[in-house]
């Protein structure tokens, strides 16, 4: 009879376990979203210096505008590369009802108490893919964040300034291993399919100069290429 | 010197000498209207693995990429235009019948072929700096300045060259074209002193430099292994100027192996020239 008890209670506690796993994560995305909520634009100074195999550049030099909710775009005088996935940073884009979040585990990170929570995105068109965050629950900062899928693995670091009552990042280290593959087009004579090849490598990205809530306007987001 | 001026004369007189500047004027106004006119298409095609991973902003479609853009057909369309006048330099005399004339005047059969020759060089020279600076004023005005992207297929690489380094890095490039241009025009000018018509001379170039640049690129191990043999393989060096950092030993070793090709094929001009029988 016990027998029966144990093979009972082993996977309501586990799926008990896992249903308070996933209201913790949420609480902690509640606790982010709270944090930023007096967030609503800033525009930022970027410098970008790429550390990447093939990828030959000087620092680049670009300004970053960015619109609660999903608002963005990059300015600059000179051809400017930013990465797409954290190379800027929106707490608007981690709200609890577009993820599947379960709570991993507690850490220490810094000396700070920290959760690593994995986010599964629920519109899979709009996001392709999850993230896995370490979030500092004492000041709800985002310390790092890890993707991953076949086509490339992120790693990003995140250090951080306060700009009038906000944690804004100053620097972003970002460690990318992405497929690069060739377009079919421009392919050289005589090769019957685009070649594929895994890139590593290291993006530092450094923010200076924030002007935060300075009211941005809609309009000014309206070049649909630069917007993405 | 003199020799040199008269067959520039005589060169310059012929229209045939203008068809090599009318088609890049026309193919260069061409491609850059077509380029202004499909700009998102041009944009979208060559950025897309990189928009995959990174936001763009700045002028990317710019008169410099234009201009490379170009370039890169250079050893496709150029060697015709040039084997128009070099195929003619030598064997037009004897189509016109003025061989003889030529040969007993004073100046001596080496004087005149090396100043035939010198000619052919400073047409081939002429022809690809009025392309580059063709596509350089017309791109600047139709596209505007801006840094330099330049995506090695097959190399896994891309390159960001700022504009301010642009200007002097296509100076050398265009030299290092006109270098590998002078080997096609010595092709064509030793077929100009075997043959006494042009049509020889500029079908008979057009088909070594077709075959050889097939040869040179066709995906199987046995053509591969003849690459390094074939001087076309040599003929892009000029876009490593763009490279960086610039491969000076692999630009200096291309630059050598075309001079060579250029030396031996004008030896070769030469002794056919000096014994040649024009009596018959």
């Amino acid at each position: 009879m016990k027998k029966h008890i144990w093979a009972f209670l082993i996977p309501l506690l586990l799926s008990s376990g896992l249903v308070f796993g996933q209201e913790d994560g949420t609480r902690y995305l509640e606790g982010l979203e709270r944090k930023y909520s007096g967030l609503k634009d800033y525009r930022v100074d970027v410098k970008v210096h790429v550390d990447m195999e093939g990828f030959k550049a000087p620092d680049m030099q670009g300004e970053l505008f960015l619109k609660a909710p999903d608002k963005m775009k990059v300015e600059s005088k000179k051809v400017f590369f930013l990465p797409k996935e954290g190379g800027h940073f929106n707490p608007f884009m981690f709200k609890k009802e577009a993820f599947d979040t379960r709570l991993l585990e507690h850490i220490t990170y810094d000396n700070q108490k920290a959760v690593k929570l994995k986010l599964l995105p629920k519109d899979l068109k709009k996001m392709k893919q999850g993230f896995v965050l370490i979030l500092d629950v004492e000041s709800y900062q985002i310390r790092e964040f890890h993707t991953s899928s076949e086509e490339r693995e992120g790693r990003g670091v995140i250090e951080y300034g306060r700009f009038k009552g906000f944690d804004l990042p100053t620097r972003i280290e970002l460690h990318l291993d992405v497929q690069f593959k060739e377009s079919f087009e421009m392919k050289e004579f005589g090769q019957s399919s685009p070649r594929e090849r895994r890139v590593t490598g290291k993006i530092e990205i450094s923010y200076s100069n924030y002007k935060v809530n300075s009211g941005l306007s809609d309009e000014m987001f309206g070049n649909p290429r630069e917007e993405k | 010197m003199n020799l040199f001026w008269i067959e520039i004369y005589k060169t310059f007189s012929r229209w045939r000498t203008y068809i090599g500047f009318g088609v890049i004027a026309l193919i260069v106004i061409i491609t850059e209207v077509v380029m202004k006119l499909s700009a998102d298409e041009i944009l979208h095609r060559m950025l897309r693995s990189l928009e995959k991973d990174f936001l763009i902003s700045g002028n990317v479609l710019n008169g410099w990429f234009v201009t490379t853009f170009i370039m890169n057909s250079l050893h496709i369309h150029i060697p015709f235009l040039i084997t128009l006048v070099a195929g003619d330099m030598v064997s037009s005399e004897a189509t016109s019948g003025t061989v003889r004339l030529l040969l007993i005047r004073p100046p001596s059969r080496s004087r005149i072929i090396s100043a035939k020759y010198i000619t052919t060089l400073f047409y081939t020279a002429g022809l690809v700096l009025f392309l580059g600076l063709l596509c350089i004023l017309l791109g600047l005005t139709l596209f505007g300045s801006g840094d330099l992207i330049i995506h090695h297929y097959g190399r896994f690489g891309i390159t960001y060259l700022s504009e301010g380094e642009i200007p002097l890095r296509m100076f050398f490039a265009f030299m290092a074209a006109i270098w590998s241009m002078m080997v096609v025009a010595s092709i064509a000018f030793l077929l100009s002193t075997l043959v006494e018509n042009s049509v020889g001379p500029i079908i008979g170039t057009m088909a070594v430099v077709v075959v050889f640049l097939v040869m040179g690129n066709f995906p199987l191990d046995f053509f591969r292994s003849l690459k390094p043999y074939l001087f076309t393989s040599y003929m892009t060096f000029w876009q490593r100027f763009l490279d960086d950092p610039i491969p000076w030993q692999e630009i200096g070793s291309s630059a050598a192996v075309l001079g060579l090709h250029a030396i031996v094929l004008f030896l070769i001009a030469l002794g056919v020239y000096t014994r040649k029988d024009i009596k018959s």
